[in-house]
């Protein structure tokens, strides 16, 4: 089996890396493919918090290129699917402690096991960012509503294209439909015109990925959260699937949006 | 190559310690060849030849016997089997403080006991030979006895750790309910699994 490692990335911090990393890797493990989460922010890990595995982490990806342990001694299972694997950062390390050919390296064992190998990169354009783009087939950019996110997602999209990895796609993160609607936020429309790529898919702003993340439970996993059904949606895409981009889920969106209008 | 024995001067005269681990073929022919290199090495002091934690039998006593008799001017030699004390007790004693917070990142790795005097946030670690005393809010990983030690423990005033290891044990708390414990708590090794006590005084 030979894997495709898709890198997450965005260059601006806090619009959403880790939280779609966490919630597109449970919800491709959802969709019963072999997942391997790895988290490349060296010095400032994030992602076992978010998926709530941070108790179990003995060996990081730091110790596996120095040799300390194996590859699969570092790997922790989730504690929700079997499919699903996390390779942890180092904290108490910094970037300059991996190198790109390492990290290619890695991401081709790992390849050999998962159907699907899924990078956190971390915010920035520098070592850390070279090092988590190092081997990866595919790209998703996250970007938010905003012009500086927009602008930064404009340079990492130059940045995969000079290292080989063109057609990235882009995801949307915490859009609030009515603020577009009056105005007020950055339409997809015009984003996507400014980037020029595949849009991917859209996730409406909710305050549950606040409590979710904070409880180490991704927001894919709840049936109920509009969040995590259009992180759901991402990783069907990402699957090949042919989804409607969201203009079911906008159709909803609106419908709710405008029945609540209407009771008020 | 590095030498079969060592030297350690004391008030009392020249201890040789032979390396641990060395068959007694090569501690008797890295001692003759001391001997042929320096017969007066040991002129007027005592030496005492340290056989801890080396059995010998009849005739290798007295082959070794033969080989030190041959060092000159020497005053008198004897036979010992000390334990070398001064590195065991530097060991388990010694005990280094912490007088500030360890935060996310930061990590503390020493063979003696540590004590923290602040907290240990999630994200930082400590890493003991010994001991590791927390005089604060333990919630970050630790690990006692990390040189294999299983008689080490951790002792905090709130424990609450990420992940706690004594020697090659390692356990982390249940997933779900982890009030705040503000009782000082102890955790050690009981057959073979960490257990935690409240700490009575």
């Amino acid at each position: 089996m030979s894997g495709k490692t898709i890198v997450i990335t965005s260059g601006k911090g806090g619009v959403g890396k880790t939280t779609s990393t966490a919630n597109i890797g449970t919800a491709l493990a959802m969709q019963e493919q072999r997942v391997c989460l790895i988290d490349a922010d060296i010095g400032l890990r994030n992602l076992d918090v978010v998926m709530g595995l941070e108790n179990r982490i003995v060996y990081d990806i730091v110790d596996v290129v120095e040799g300390n342990c194996r590859l699969e001694q570092a790997l922790i299972r989730d504690k929700r699917y079997e499919n699903l694997f996390l390779l942890p950062a180092a904290q108490t390390r910094d970037k300059s402690a991996v190198n790109p050919a390492q990290m290619r390296n890695v991401i081709d064992r790992l390849k050999e096991e998962m159907d699907y190998v899924i990078v956190d990169s971390p915010a920035g354009i520098e070592q850390g960012f070279k090092n988590a783009i190092a081997g990866a087939d595919r790209a998703i950019i996250v970007t938010t509503p905003e012009v500086s996110a927009v602008r930064d997602a404009d340079r990492i999209i130059g940045l995969l294209e000079a290292e080989g990895l063109h057609k990235p796609e882009v995801v949307v993160n915490r859009i609030r439909i009515e603020m577009v609607k009056k105005g007020d936020m950055m339409d997809i429309k015009d984003m996507i015109e400014i980037l020029a790529i595949e849009l991917l898919g859209v996730v409406p702003d909710d305050e549950g990925i606040v409590v979710s993340t904070n409880r180490g439970e991704p927001v894919a996993l709840n049936e109920n959260s509009q969040a995590g059904q259009a992180f759901r949606n991402i990783a069907r895409r990402i699957m090949g699937e042919e989804l409607p981009l969201m203009s079911l889920e906008k159709a909803t969106f609106f419908s709710k949006l405008k029945k609540i209008v209407g009771l008020s | 190559m590095v030498s079969a024995f060592s030297f350690q001067v004391t008030t009392k005269g020249v201890i040789m310690n032979f390396r641990p681990g060395l068959d007694f073929e090569e501690v008797k022919t890295s001692l003759e060849q001391h001997v042929q290199d320096a017969r007066d090495f040991f002129t007027g002091v005592d030496i005492y030849l340290n056989l801890a934690g080396r059995d010998l039998t009849i005739n290798e006593m007295s082959d070794l016997m033969e080989v030190v008799r041959k060092y000159e001017n020497v005053n008198q030699i004897y036979f010992t089997a000390k334990e070398n004390k001064k590195k065991r007790h530097d060991k388990n004693q010694d005990t280094i403080l912490i007088r500030r917070t360890l935060r996310s990142g930061q990590r503390i790795k020493y063979h003696t006991n540590i004590v923290v005097i602040g907290d240990v946030n999630p994200g930082a670690e400590v890493i003991a030979g010994g001991d590791i005393i927390v005089l604060g809010k333990l919630r970050g990983v630790v690990h006692a006895g990390a040189g294999g030690r299983e008689e080490a423990q951790v002792v905090a005033l709130s424990l609450q750790p990420t992940q706690l290891r004594i020697a090659s044990i390692i356990s982390r708390p249940p997933d779900e309910g982890q009030g705040d414990n503000l009782a000082p708590e102890r955790a050690y090794i009981k057959k073979s699994q960490i257990v935690v006590d409240k700490l009575r005084n």
